[in-house]
């Protein structure tokens, strides 16, 4: 008797293991933006959102409050101490749902900074490349990203 | 297992002992009266009524012999019962399968369903099959010939996929989407009073000011998502004590209308809905612990009306992620 009960705690546990080994992944690591102060998202909201599908990518548009009330005006005036963050991703299947897509490697963080000093609003632009956000230095282009970038328009979020 | 168990030390014991006539043996008296019992529960039996067809499922013969194998004895008002089926007391849990099953979803009355809904059930059913909720498990060990092989999948998953077209949006779509913009921009949104769900969640509106924790891209019905995560949420990412999640912690899901221009890039057109998962395992515990609602359109709708029953939907198409503790979303933690 003493072995059948022995043998039967032993099945128990076996099984109670297997189920238990089972791995769940938790978090989209792939998609997460190393420590880093070349950017910060802290205390920022989301001013929109897309995805390029042609690109296969996806984005976010961040701002702070400044930012975000402009971009809901139009930009039409750049005032100073706007900050504007967008982070664009690649695209991966989600495991989860057959029918989406969810971000996957960072592609790139775009900075752009406002500041005035008198009459005269400066834009400062840092485009951070890959996953250890290079700084790119070639400054070609730029114009052209600001004027994308302060040109979306917000999603609707009632 | 223990009543065989039991019968066999009765006889052992039965063999031990002066024979005694049969009828009044232990071990024969406790066998009738369990057999006289299986017998009498044979009478106590739900009705399965075989219902009218009103309007089948229409799809290619391919995609329509899977589903038919692998679901219509629950979700048709065909149900194909073998023999063994039909004993008590498996006959109690097929029963019961098929009136849950045939509630939520039901093939045979297919017509009765709108087309953006049909679709919905479709891509629904697919990613049920692919988390093996579907066919119920319990069912397929028995019925092995109901079982959805790796080319069966294929085959669902290649009739889905060609459902799904990408084209710049048409000028309704952009037309709808400024309207709702110009409203917004200009405050005419703003929700004096709260509205509140059938389950007495009311719609939240500081979600807007949360943090994203993810986006999504969905490609089955068309719309782009932002998930959101309260302070709670988003302190339990940073501190990896996301599993359970700890009560307290809130998303917000938004959804737009997908607002595809030329160049490729889709855009957030008319905002849908914003759906809530607020944890409380005590306070929630009879809906997985977790409070649901959607709100749809700015004016805030709440989905269900005045039928509480519609957190079964979203706990039906959550319940595949029991083991993430019901929530899809892999939040990216920066
Ligand atoms: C043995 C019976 C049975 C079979 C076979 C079965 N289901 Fe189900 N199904 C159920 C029951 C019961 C429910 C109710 C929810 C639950 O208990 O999980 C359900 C729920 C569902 C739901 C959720 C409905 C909703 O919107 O709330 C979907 C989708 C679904 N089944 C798809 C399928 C598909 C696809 C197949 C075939 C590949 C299938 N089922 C085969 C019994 C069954
Ligand atoms: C047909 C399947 C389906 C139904 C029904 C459904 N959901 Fe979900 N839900 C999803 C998927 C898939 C996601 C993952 C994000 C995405 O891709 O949209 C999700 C994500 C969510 C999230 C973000 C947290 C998470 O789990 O990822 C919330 C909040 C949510 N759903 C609320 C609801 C509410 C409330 C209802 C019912 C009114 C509901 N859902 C019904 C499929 C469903």
């Amino acid at each position: 008797m003493k072995t059948v009960y022995s043998l039967i705690i032993a099945c128990t546990l076996m099984l109670a293991a297997c189920s238990d080994n089972k791995q769940v992944e938790l978090y989209n690591t792939k998609a997460a933006l190393p420590a880093s102060a070349k950017y910060n998202l802290g205390g920022l909201k989301v001013i929109t959102s897309f995805v390029n599908k042609t690109k296969g990518t996806a984005s976010t548009l961040y701002g702070n409050d400044l930012a975000l009330k402009a971009a809901i005006e139009g930009n039409k005036i750049i005032a100073g101490n706007e900050i504007f963050t967008l982070v664009t991703w690649k695209q991966q299947d989600d495991d989860h749902w057959f029918g989406a897509k969810i971000p996957s490697d960072v592609e790139s963080v775009e900075v752009i900074k406002t500041a005035s000093s008198g009459n005269n609003v400066a834009i400062n632009y840092q485009q951070l490349n890959g996953k250890p956000l290079d700084l790119k230095t070639d400054t070609s282009g730029q114009a052209e990203r600001i004027k994308y970038i302060l040109g979306q328009k917000p999603s609707v979020l009632p | 297992m223990g009543i065989v168990l039991f019968f066999v030390l009765q006889n052992r014991k039965a063999m031990k002992t002066k024979k005694k006539p049969l009828y009044q043996r232990k071990a024969f008296i406790i066998i009738l009266i369990l057999f006289v019992g299986f017998v009498g529960i044979q009478f106590v039996r739900p009705d399965v009524p075989n219902l009218p067809v009103t309007g089948d499922l229409e799809a290619p013969a391919d995609v329509k012999a899977i589903i038919q194998r692998a679901c219509y004895d629950c979700h048709s008002n065909n149900a194909n019962l073998r023999w063994y089926d039909k004993i008590v007391p498996v006959y109690w849990g097929v029963a019961s399968h098929i009136k849950d099953g045939r509630a939520d979803l039901n093939f045979s009355e297919w017509n009765k369903l709108a087309p953006a809904d049909q679709k919905g059930k479709l891509w629904e059913s697919i990613n049920q099959i692919i988390a093996g909720a579907m066919p119920l498990p319990s069912y397929t060990a028995v019925h092995t010939e109901a079982k959805v092989s790796p080319a069966d999948l294929a085959v669902l998953k290649n009739y889905l996929a060609s459902m799904v077209h990408s084209k710049p949006a048409d000028t309704a779509a952009i037309n709808a989407a400024d309207k709702q913009y110009l409203h917004w921009e200009k405050n005419e949104t703003a929700i004096t009073k709260l509205s509140t769900a059938a389950n007495g969640i009311s719609y939240i509106p500081d979600y807007k000011n949360w943090q994203p924790i993810s986006t999504t891209e969905r490609f089955d019905n068309n719309t782009l998502r932002v998930i959101f995560g309260n302070d709670i949420a988003v302190k339990a990412i940073k501190e990896n004590k996301i599993h359970p999640w700890p009560n307290g912690a809130i998303f917000a899901k938004v959804a737009w209308a997908q607002l595809q221009d030329k160049d490729g890039t889709t855009h957030t057109g008319e905002f849908k809905q914003v759906e809530y998962m607020i944890k409380d395992d005590k306070k929630y515990a009879s809906t997985y612990g977790w409070g649901w609602a959607r709100f749809k359109t700015p004016k805030m709708v709440p989905y269900g009306g005045a039928n509480v029953l519609f957190t079964k939907e979203c706990m039906n198409c959550h319940k595949p992620m029991a083991a993430e503790d019901f929530v899809f979303t892999l939040p990216i933690k920066h």
